[in-house]
C-alpha cells in the first residue's frame, strides 16, 4: 500500500514536470499531429497520380498519336511535353522536368502495319523509385497494347469474337490479389511505419531525457526520496504517466488512420491493442536502458536518437531485412521498430497469428524488461553523479 | 580612427571569435559527435544497410492444381528468375497461406486445375497471385515476375499455333511492336543507388545544424545568465562579426564532411557518380553554407541544447521525403511543397541527385543553385538579425 501511494504522488510529480517544461507538450502532443497529418497528406493519393512524361514522336501517325493518348489517358501519367528530339527529352529528365519519355522513331507505324517489327523505346529515371517503376509499368503496357492492336484487328477482320481475340492476344492471363493493400497504396504502407517509428523515436528521447533533466537540475535525489528509496517504484511512478500520454496519442493516431481514413486492417482491435501497448513499453524501456548504460543526459539522447533514426530503416519496411547482409539481419533484432513492424504486418495488416511471429513479441517483452539490468546504476547516477553541460 | 584601423580591428574580432569557437568545438564531446561522428559514420552504416541494393530470390510459395506440363512449365521459368524463388510446393491455398502467415514465403501462385485444358481449348486460361503486402519491393517482385512469365508462356504458346517458317515470324508473331526498356541513370533500379545520394546531403545538412545547435547550447548553458553571447569578452561586440566568425570555424568543418560526402562516400559503395568535379564544386559551395546559416539560425531559437537534438531529429524523415527521391516531386501537394522551400536540404538534395546521379551539368541545376544561394544570403541576414536580438539581451543582462 505504501508503494501505491508513492507511484501515485510520483506520478502527480511527473504530471507536474511534464506542465512545466514545455518541451514534453511539443514531443507528446504536438510533434506527433503534425507527424500524423504530414504523412496523410503527403501520402494521400496512394499511388502517385499524372506523373510528367515526356514524349519524342518521329512518326506523327495515327498509330503513334493513339499511344500518346492512351498514355495519357493512364491514371499514373501524363504527357506534359512533346520534344523535337532525344537529347532534348534527355537534358529534361536531368532537369526532372520528366520522369520518363517515350520515343517512337519514324516509320513505325508503316513498319507495324506492313509486319517488319518497328522498334520503339522508352527510357525512365530510377533516381526516384517510384516514379521510375510506376512510368515504366504504364509504358510497358501500352507498348504492350500497341503491340496487340495489330493482332486485334487482324482477328476481328477474320471474325473472330472477342472471347476469342482476348484469348489468343493474351493466352495466360494473371490475376493479382493484393492482400491487405487491394490498391497499392504507399499510404497504408509508410504511414503505418513512419509515424509509429517517429512516435517510438520520440518516446525512447523523452524518456532518457526524464531521467537527465532529474539529474541536470539535481532533483533526482528529492524523486528517490518520494520512493522510500526504491527505484523501481520510482521508475514506475514517473513512467506511469509517460505511458498513458503516449498511449492516449497513439490510440488517437490509429482510430484516425483506421476509422476516419479506413486505413485497411485485418487483425482486429485486440491485436492493435496489444501491439500498441508493447510498442509503448518497448520504446518507454529502451530510452530507460540507454541513461543507465551511459548516465548522462547528453549521451543517453545521443544514443537513443540515432538508435531510432537508424530503426527506420533497419526495420525493413522499405528495404526489406532479407536483402541486407547477414551481420546486418542478425542487428535488426536489436531494433525496437523491427519487432513492431514484423507483429503489424503479420498481425493487423495481415490478420494472422500472433503465434506465427511470437519471437518478436518476445522481443519486444525484453526490450521492456531491459531496465531491470541497469536499474542500479540509474539510482547510483541520481545519488551520485553531478551533471556537467 | 583610420578607416584601415577600424576593418582591421573587424577583422582581429573575426578571427578571434573563430578561433574561441573551434576551441570550445573540440573541446564538447556532444558537439563532436554530431560535427564529426554522425558525418562520417552513419553514411556508411546507410550505405551499408543498402549496399545490396536489390531484392532477389523472392520465396514464394507454389499451389499447382493443373499439375501438367504447361503449368511446370511456368513454374520453372519462375523460379528461374533472378527475382524469384519457388521454395515451397502446397497442397492447397490454406496450407500456402500458412507458409505467408509464417513468414517463409512472400507470395502465392494458385494454377487452377483448367489450367491447361483452356490453354489447349483455346481459351483464356488465368494464374491467381496472392502477395503479400507487407513489402511493396516483394510484391513488386512476386507480381511482375508472374506477368513476365506469362506473357512469356503466351507468346510461346501463339508461335506454336501460328505454324509459321522462320524464326523471324516466330519474333513477329511473338511482338509485332519491338520495344527498348531502359531503366536511365540508376539501371539496376537498386535502392541504396536511389536513396543514398539523397540521405548524403540531408546528413550534412542535419549534422551542421545538430552541432551548432549543441554548441550553442553549452554557450548558454556555461553562460551566468543563460545567454548565448559572451558579456565578458571586448572581442564580441558586433553581430556580424559573431556570425562571421562562427560561419568561418563551422565552414572549415562543413567542407570537409561535405567532400567526404559527396566523393568518398559513394566512391566507396560504388554508387553512380557522373558529377563533373566544377559543378559539384559550385553546388557544394552554396548548399554548405546555406546549411551552416540555417543552422545558426535554428540554434536562437533553442534554449537548452536537448531542444535543437529533438527538434532536428523529428524533422529528418519529413525532410527526406520533401526532397521528392522517394515520393515524386510532382505529387507533393502544393503546401508542403511550399513549405519544403524554406529548408536548403529541398534544393541541395535535388541539385545533388542531378549532377551526382544523373551527370546533369551546371546550367540544368541552375534553378535550384539560384534557390540555394538566396538560401545563404536569407539565412545569413536572419542569423545576424536573431544574434544582434541575442546581443542585445546579452547587453542588457550584462553586469554594469
Amino acid at each position: 500500500m505504501k508503494y501505491i501511494t508513492s507511484i501515485f504522488h510520483i506520478a502527480l510529480r511527473e504530471l507536474g514536470i511534464l506542465r512545466r517544461n514545455r518541451i514534453y507538450g511539443f514531443c507528446m502532443i504536438a510533434f506527433p499531429t503534425l507527424l500524423v497529418l504530414f504523412f496523410t497528406t503527403m501520402l494521400d493519393e496512394g499511388l502517385p497520380q499524372d506523373l510528367p512524361i515526356g514524349v519524342v514522336d518521329h512518326d506523327n501517325s495515327t498509330v503513334s498519336r493513339g499511344l500518346v493518348r492512351t498514355l495519357d489517358a493512364m491514371q499514373t501519367s501524363r504527357v506534359t511535353y512533346h520534344f523535337a528530339s532525344v537529347t532534348e527529352a534527355r537534358a529534361a529528365m536531368q532537369e526532372g522536368t520528366v520522369y520518363a519519355y517515350l520515343y517512337i522513331p519514324q516509320g513505325t507505324a508503316a513498319k507495324l502495319l506492313s509486319g517488319r517489327r518497328p522498334k520503339v523505346s522508352y527510357y525512365y529515371t530510377m533516381t526516384c523509385l517510384t516514379a521510375g517503376s510506376m512510368a515504366s509499368k504504364d509504358l510497358k503496357t501500352i507498348t504492350t497494347l500497341g503491340s496487340a492492336a495489330v493482332g486485334q484487328a487482324v482477328l476481328s477482320a477474320k471474325g473472330a469474337t472477342p472471347r476469342q481475340i482476348k484469348a489468343a492476344l493474351q493466352p495466360v492471363a494473371i490475376s493479382a490479389h493484393m492482400i491487405g493493400n487491394p490498391y497499392g497504396s504507399y499510404n497504408y504502407s509508410l504511414t503505418t511505419v513512419f509515424v509509429p517509428g517517429i512516435l517510438m523515436l520520440f518516446m525512447a528521447l523523452l524518456s532518457a531525457y526524464a531521467l537527465g533533466t532529474e539529474m541536470k537540475f539535481d532533483t533526482g535525489k528529492e524523486w528517490l526520496e518520494r520512493a522510500h528509496g526504491n527505484i523501481v517504484v520510482a521508475i514506475i511512478g514517473k513512467y506511469l504517466v509517460h505511458a498513458v500520454i503516449f498511449l492516449l496519442v497513439i490510440f488517437l493516431y490509429l482510430f484516425y488512420i483506421f476509422n476516419v481514413l479506413h486505413f485497411p486492417h485485418q487483425g482486429g482491435v485486440w491485436n492493435i491493442v496489444r501491439l500498441t501497448l508493447l510498442q509503448v513499453l518497448a520504446s518507454l524501456g529502451f530510452g530507460i536502458f540507454a541513461f543507465g548504460l551511459m548516465p548522462s543526459l547528453r549521451m543517453s539522447m545521443s544514443i537513443s536518437s540515432l538508435w531510432s533514426v537508424l530503426s527506420i530503416s533497419m526495420c525493413g519496411s522499405a528495404f526489406p531485412v532479407a536483402g541486407m547482409d547477414t551481420p546486418l539481419q542478425a542487428m535488426s533484432w536489436l531494433f525496437p521498430l523491427r519487432h513492431y513492424w514484423m507483429i503489424y504486418q503479420a498481425t493487423v495488416l495481415n490478420g494472422f497469428p500472433v503465434l506465427d511471429v511470437w519471437l518478436h513479441l518476445v522481443a519486444l517483452i525484453a526490450f521492456t524488461l531491459l531496465p531491470w539490468m541497469v536499474i542500479r546504476k540509474v539510482k547510483n547516477a541520481m545519488l551520485h553523479y553531478v551533471y556537467i553541460p | 580612427m583610420s578607416i584601415f584601423r577600424k576593418y582591421k580591428e573587424h577583422l582581429a574580432d573575426v578571427l578571434y571569435i573563430w578561433r574561441q569557437e573551434l576551441m570550445q568545438v573540440i573541446k564538447d564531446e556532444g558537439v563532436l559527435m554530431f560535427l564529426v561522428i554522425v558525418p562520417l559514420g552513419y553514411p556508411l552504416l546507410y550505405s551499408w544497410i543498402y549496399n545490396n541494393e536489390t531484392l532477389r530470390e523472392t520465396p514464394v510459395a507454389v499451389v499447382d492444381q493443373s499439375r501438367s506440363a504447361l503449368s511446370r512449365q511456368f513454374i520453372h521459368d519462375c523460379d528461374a528468375t533472378p527475382d524469384v524463388d519457388i521454395t515451397y510446393y502446397a497442397a492447397d491455398l490454406d496450407e500456402a497461406r500458412s507458409l505467408v502467415s509464417r513468414q517463409l514465403v512472400k507470395g502465392i501462385y494458385l494454377i487452377p486445375s483448367d489450367f491447361a485444358a483452356r490453354i489447349n481449348r483455346g481459351e483464356q486460361a488465368t494464374i491467381s497471385v496472392y502477395c503479400d503486402m507487407s513489402l511493396m519491393l516483394a510484391y513488386k517482385a512476386v507480381y511482375q515476375t508472374a506477368m513476365i512469365e506469362a506473357g512469356r508462356l503466351g507468346a510461346g504458346i501463339n508461335i506454336k499455333r501460328a505454324g509459321n517458317y522462320t524464326k523471324r515470324e516466330d519474333l513477329i508473331t511473338a511482338q509485332p511492336l519491338a520495344v527498348d526498356d531502359v531503366a536511365m541513370f540508376n539501371p539496376s533500379g537498386g535502392y541504396g543507388s536511389c536513396v543514398l545520394p539523397a540521405v548524403l546531403m540531408l546528413i550534412l545538412q542535419q549534422a551542421i545544424a545538430l552541432g551548432i545547435g549543441m554548441a550553442a547550447g553549452t554557450a548558454r548553458e556555461r553562460h551566468r545568465n543563460g545567454q548565448l553571447i559572451p558579456d565578458d569578452d571586448p572581442h564580441y561586440r558586433g553581430a556580424y562579426r559573431i556570425v562571421i566568425g562562427k560561419a568561418l570555424c563551422y565552414a572549415m568543418i562543413g567542407f570537409i564532411a561535405a567532400a567526404y560526402l559527396a566523393m568518398a562516400v559513394p566512391k566507396m559503395f560504388s554508387f553512380p557518380q557522373l558529377a563533373d568535379a566544377r559543378t559539384l564544386l559550385l553546388m557544394l559551395l552554396p548548399y554548405t553554407l546555406a546549411s551552416i546559416f540555417f543552422g545558426m539560425t535554428v540554434s536562437c531559437l533553442v534554449r537548452y541544447r536537448e531542444n535543437v537534438m529533438l527538434l532536428m531529429v523529428f524533422v529528418s524523415v519529413p525532410l527526406l521525403f520533401l526532397t521528392g527521391v522517394s515520393w515524386p516531386q510532382s505529387s507533393i501537394p502544393g503546401y508542403w511543397q511550399g513549405v519544403s522551400w524554406l529548408f536548403p536540404s529541398t534544393f541541395g538534395v535535388r541539385a545533388f541527385v542531378r549532377v551526382n546521379s544523373m551527370g546533369a551539368s551546371f546550367s540544368q541545376i541552375l534553378p535550384e543553385i539560384r534557390i540555394l544561394w538566396i538560401h545563404v544570403a536569407a539565412y545569413l541576414a536572419l542569423a545576424c538579425l536573431v544574434y544582434r536580438y541575442q546581443f542585445r539581451l546579452a547587453r542588457r543582462y550584462a553586469p554594469a
